[in-house]
């Protein structure tokens, strides 16, 4: 059996803030495996921002690891020095955020910036090639551009190409497509996925819209409280989610709803952790919850194909939905 | 950033040496300033007190000027004008500059214009060459000196409370209080004043410091404070005509002003960086 | 056009900003003791002169037109007539600029050379250790904090002790005697770039720190580019920006007369001129000297401009 291209284990992440220190990741394991797209779904200060951030050691000073390991590419992502961090990201990771016109710098045209993510001073006709891959044509006049005169779905096409120029093993993208208009969304979701398949790499999604990237996605993971709660293939988790944050985040989901039927947005805001959570993270929201959520920490376990982290998966997922589930 | 980073970002900074440095210094000199008439330091206008041109002892700290006078309470004396006048002058100039600039972002339009060229003609005179004119019209004198102060730091003001009322009027809680009725000074004094403070606060430290320098400029020039009173710059001046035959009125003086503008800057630091933090990411 | 819709403005502000400062020292000329026409000819003149200057400037003429006719002289080039030498100020300001340009760019060189690289060093090495105690803060507060008539003493009482190499005073022009001019010189260049290398080293540190919250170099050290790279080809750029500015505010009161410099190392520049101009109770000097630094001033900040939406490719899109 080989290794995995990213194994976390138990997970541990919190951030000084000079006062306290809160916990973003509460002990958060995850494997992904080559060629493969994972979604991460969960609403913001649930920390899939932080695990994604993580991956490639990212994190501002403040965060600490507190325990556990990242294993990237056969790298201890945690432990090692500056210059194999720098070589891993270099020649194995590519990041896409979620803004991206301030993720280029806004002093240096496009074909600069394109030419410095190739690895300094390729020829003209590979630059353009890389481009068309993006999707993006007209070439000499984005390569003459500076960020701040092209679209958001433009730039981000950019982002993505000079994301996949080295052509990376592990493509890792935070809310590629929450800052653009809705309409070209569901495109450059596409042209990730397709340039995801084309190379056989893996591609994680960050995402809080859990209905759009599942159907980008192989797997899903939801996380909650700094935890991955649901893990499984989109197909069994969408279809009868085991997990009642799961459940919560596909009812409160817009297009999801029948005609006269209200949207449930999910009741309460996420917790915010000081120290390691000894109860179920949810319960407060929950409406499953039972004496045994507040008083022991709900552990991993495989359940009909996936790993929830719930005491209550049973009956939550021989609950009567109130919404049709959408026909994949 | 996720929402948690945002939280992390929001630090409280702890006091570093430079910090505590600046918040003991300056606590010492305004100690000095205040209370030095009271001090046994020695009375700063007695002539003949020593002999003239005294080298540093245990008697006389700061040795003795050309009449003989004791050079230490002399430097107590001057401590206590430059810090004066410069927070008179510093004073008066935020209060003006703070009302002008909340003016001219709330109010916008015509009053805006005029202000913010108001404020850029003003700018346009170097401070000391702007000294001159002033010194030229009014005489040499304190009045001159206040007046250089504020016409130097006046604009500092204006744009800095300009500027963040600009990105505060257009918030909800104005809308609200505009709609409610409140009249136009209500709003500026009650809804605005509260969040153009901060920036006040830490450009009253920078200008407090320029304002020093100007002062003890002038006088150095035999512009600002005249005899018998003393400023550090003037105890400069005085001091440098018997530069190489007495350096230790110079350089005491000096010392001591230098101490005095750095405190300032440095307690002008710790606010600044304790009401906008600046944390770039390491690139490793 | 960007660059055009960008400028037009500025130069009208400026234009606009020029116009408020020959007001506003018109109108001091009218508050001086003994009135215009001592400014012109000095207090000791008979009633003769008086009536001639009266018509040619009319006097008696309303403020308007007086201010009118100023400014249509300054146009032509009349700036006034010292009372001393009885020449044209403007002929004397300008055979005394050299000298003070010189000055101002040895200290804007010095400034810039020492200022600039050690405020990107500190401002990276701040964001990486965390720590805000660094030499970037104490040779920033310390620059800022020393009076150049303090430095310039101290200066002068050392090298009076050893005279080395410098000479204090004595000045010779630069196409005379290059190396007797350096002499002379670079001890006052000096004292005035310390001012500067903390200015600049202060606002420097603070962009560098500024840039590196942004998402972009986030962006490049996610690819994997050494710390090197990065502050080569996006640090260094986005942080001049704000420094243009700065350097521009700097060198434009350099220009305006480094008075107590000059003053203090008897350098012949503009601003020893205006002084004794003022001790002279030479009023015409002061007046045309301190319209001349303002207007320097605004014209330097006027480039700076260009520099600076040229460096800047966002200026001049409206956001």
């Amino acid at each position: 059996m080989t290794a995995p291209l990213v194994d976390i284990a138990d997970l541990v992440i919190g951030y000084d803030t000079g006062m306290r220190q809160v916990r973003a990741l509460d002990g958060a394991s995850l494997r992904i495996d080559e060629d493969e797209t994972l979604a991460i779904v969960g609403e913001s200060g649930s920390g899939k921002t932080t695990l994604g951030m993580a991956a490639g050691r990212l994190l501002p000073p403040e965060a600490k690891v507190i325990g556990g390991s990242i294993h990237v590419a056969g790298v201890d992502v945690t432990r090692a020095d500056d210059e194999a961090l720098r070589r891993l990201r270099h020649d194995k990771l590519g990041f896409v955020f979620q803004n991206p016109t301030t993720a280029l710098d806004p002093t240096l045209r496009i074909g600069r910036q394109v030419a410095l993510a190739m690895g300094g001073r390729p020829p003209p006709e590979a630059i353009a090639e890389l481009l068309s891959r993006a999707e993006l044509n007209e070439s000499e006049r984005i390569l003459r551009a500076f960020p701040h005169e092209l679209s958001g779905g433009m730039a981000q096409r950019v982002v993505i190409a000079m994301a996949i120029a080295r052509r990376p093993h592990l493509l890792i993208a935070d809310e590629p497509t929450a800052s653009l208009d809705a309409s070209i969304r569901e495109k450059v979701m596409s042209t990730l996925g397709r340039l995801r398949a084309e190379s056989g790499a893996s591609l994680v999604i960050l995402s809080h819209d859990l209905r759009m990237v599942a159907r980008h996605a192989d797997r899903v993971a939801v996380m909650y409280g700094g935890r991955i709660v649901e893990l499984g293939s989109v197909t069994r988790v969408m279809q009868a989610p085991a997990h009642p944050y799961t459940r919560a985040l596909l009812t409160a989901a817009a297009g999801n709803e029948r005609p006269g039927e209200r949207l449930c947005p999910i009741p309460g805001t996420p917790p915010i952790l000081e120290s390691r959570c000894e109860a179920c993270a949810y319960a407060d929201r929950c409406a499953f919850r039972e004496t045994r959520c507040d008083t022991e920490r709900p552990e991993a376990r495989p359940f009909l194909g996936r790993e929830v982290v719930c005491h209550r998966a049973e009956a939550v997922i021989g609950a009567p939905t109130q919404a049709r589930q959408e026909d994949r | 950033m996720s929402g948690l980073a945002r939280i992390a970002r929001r630090g409280r900074p702890r006091p570093n040496g430079l910090t505590i440095f600046g918040v003991v210094t300056l606590g010492c000199l305004l100690f000095l300033g205040v209370f030095g008439p009271w001090l046994p330091l020695g009375d700063p206008s007695r002539i003949a007190a020593g002999p003239r041109l005294d080298a540093p002892s245990a008697q006389f700290l700061f040795g003795t000027d050309e009449l003989g006078r004791n050079f230490l309470p002399r430097v107590v004396q001057g401590i206590r004008s430059t810090f004066l006048l410069s927070a008179v002058a510093v004073a008066i100039t935020a209060v003006i500059g703070t009302l002008l600039g909340m003016a001219a972002g709330y109010l916008g339009r015509h009053t805006d214009q005029i202000v913010a060229r108001g404020a850029d003609i003003l700018f346009a005179f170097p401070a000391l060459v702007a000294g001159l004119l002033v010194a030229a019209i009014m005489g040499p004198g304190q009045a001159s000196a206040i007046t250089v102060i504020s016409i130097a730091t006046l604009p500092l003001f204006i744009r800095v409370v300009r500027s963040v009322t600009l990105g505060v009027a257009g918030r909800g809680f104005v809308t609200a209080a505009e709609v409610a009725g409140a009249s136009t000074l209500r709003v500026m004094l009650v809804h605005l004043l509260p969040n153009v403070m901060g920036a006040v606060i830490v450009q009253l430290t920078y200008a407090l410091s320029i304002g020093m320098i100007i002062e003890s400029g002038l006088s150095f020039l035999g512009l600002g404070v005249q005899p018998p009173n003393a400023s550090l710059g003037s105890l400069l001046r005085q001091g440098s005509a018997y530069l190489t035959i007495a350096p230790w009125m110079v350089l005491s003086s000096g010392v001591v002003l230098s101490l005095a503008i750095m405190s300032v800057n440095l307690v002008g630091d710790a606010v600044r960086d304790a009401l906008e933090p600046l944390k770039g990411r390491p690139l490793t | 056009m960007r660059l055009a819709t960008y400028l037009l403005p500025r130069v009208l502000a400026a234009l606009v900003t020029l116009l408020g400062v020959s007001v506003l020292v018109f109108l001091s000329l009218r508050l001086l003791p003994g009135g215009y026409a001592d400014i012109l000819l000095g207090p000791f003149v008979t009633p003769e002169a008086r009536a001639v200057i009266a018509q040619r400037y009319g006097l008696d003429q309303p403020l308007v037109v007086q201010y009118l006719r100023w400014v249509w002289a300054m146009l032509g080039g009349d700036f006034g007539v010292s009372m001393v030498t009885q020449r044209p100020v403007i002929d004397e300001l300008l055979r005394r600029a050299p000298v003070t340009l010189q000055l101002a760019l040895i200290a804007l060189v010095l400034a810039l050379a020492v200022g600039y690289p050690l405020g990107v060093l500190s401002g990276v090495r701040a964001a990486s250790r965390r720590k805000r105690r660094d030499f970037g803060r104490v040779i920033g507060a310390m620059g800022a904090s020393v009076p150049d008539f303090v430095l310039g003493s101290v200066l002068i009482f050392v090298f009076s002790v050893w005279s080395l190499w410098f000479r204090v005073g004595g000045y010779v022009p630069l196409g005379v005697d290059p190396v007797g001019n350096l002499r002379t010189m670079l001890l006052p260049g000096l004292t005035l770039s310390v001012f500067g290398v903390a200015l600049i080293l202060r606002t420097t540190r603070d962009a560098v720190l500024r840039v590196m919250t942004e998402p972009h170099i986030t962006a490049a050290v996610a690819r994997g580019a050494s710390p090197g790279a990065i502050i080569r080809r996006h640090i260094l750029r986005n942080a001049a920006i704000p420094v243009v500015t700065v350097v521009a505010t700097y060198f434009g009161f350099l220009l305006g007369g480094a008075v107590i410099v000059e003053v203090l190392f008897s350098v012949p520049g503009v601003g020893l001129y205006i002084f004794n101009g003022l001790l002279n109770r030479d009023y015409a000097i002061v007046q045309a000297g301190v319209l001349l630094a303002a207007m320097v001033f605004i014209t330097i900040n006027m480039l700076a401009d260009v520099l600076y939406a040229l460096i800047d490719p966002r200026v001049g899109v409206s956001r």
